[in-house]
């Protein structure tokens, strides 16, 4: 199954806008960004912590709803699902 | 108007688009790229989200304060020194409510609208840290 993950700001920077994955089943959120972060090492470590875990300042949505990322490994992706990931946000 | 786009606007035809019956006072807040010794700001935004947002937040502020109009409008891309960055107007009945009203608003949007400024500087650019989260990473 194939899903979207898309990156703003610095994270973009590092791993680019945009990318469609190719998934297996019973994938979890966590377990998608790494797959597709773990050939960028500044990309990845940008996101996950030396334990693995989202660092406490990465803002995920899917589908447009924020996840909470204390739960984020009972999250299991499915097919289509539109995956932004994103640092804390600076508008105003 | 809720809006997040690439071009400026006229404040001065929003204020008298703003000035609805039962209107008493205006409050127009107007974010601008400060000369903070840069030479562009950049700034990108999750736009179908961050729309919503900002669609949800003038709805709220709105009920909240009873005003009578509001315009959001949130630029992106790339601005110079002295450029409109955000634009709000409301009205309402009593300054009270409008200034509130308009606090309220911009507060939200630092809070959690999906968008972020990079200040470009003849060495490179740094992206500018949220008042509401932990440190977005270093500066690049």
């Amino acid at each position: 199954m194939k899903v979207k993950v898309r990156f703003f700001a610095r994270f973009r920077e590092l791993l680019g806008t945009e990318r469609i994955a190719e998934v297996a089943e019973r994938t979890t959120l966590p377990d998608l960004i790494k797959q597709i972060t773990q050939k960028n090492i500044e990309g990845h470590q940008a996101i996950f912590d030396e334990r693995g875990h989202f660092r406490e300042y990465v803002i995920v949505m899917r589908n447009a709803r924020r996840i909470d990322l204390a739960d984020a490994e009972k999250n299991i992706v499915a097919d289509g699902d539109d995956i932004a990931v994103f640092p804390p946000v600076a508008g105003g | 108007m809720i809006a997040i786009q690439t071009e400026d606007v006229d404040i001065g035809n929003l204020i008298k688009a703003a000035k609805k019956h039962g209107t008493g006072a205006v409050v127009v807040f107007n974010g601008i790229v400060r000369d903070d010794d840069i030479t562009e700001m950049e700034l990108e935004a999750y736009e179908d989200v961050a729309t919503q947002d900002l669609e949800k937040i003038a709805g709220d502020a709105t009920e909240r304060f009873n005003l009578l109009h509001v315009d959001v409008i949130h630029r992106i891309g790339r601005l110079a020194v002295g450029e409109n960055i955000l634009i709000i107007i409301v009205s309402a009945g009593h300054r009270e409510e409008a200034y509130r009203g308009s606090r309220f608003i911009i507060e939200a949007i630092k809070a959690g609208v999906p968008i972020w400024k990079k200040e470009l500087t003849k060495n490179g650019g740094r992206w500018v840290h949220g008042e509401h989260g932990h440190g977005s990473g270093e500066s690049r």
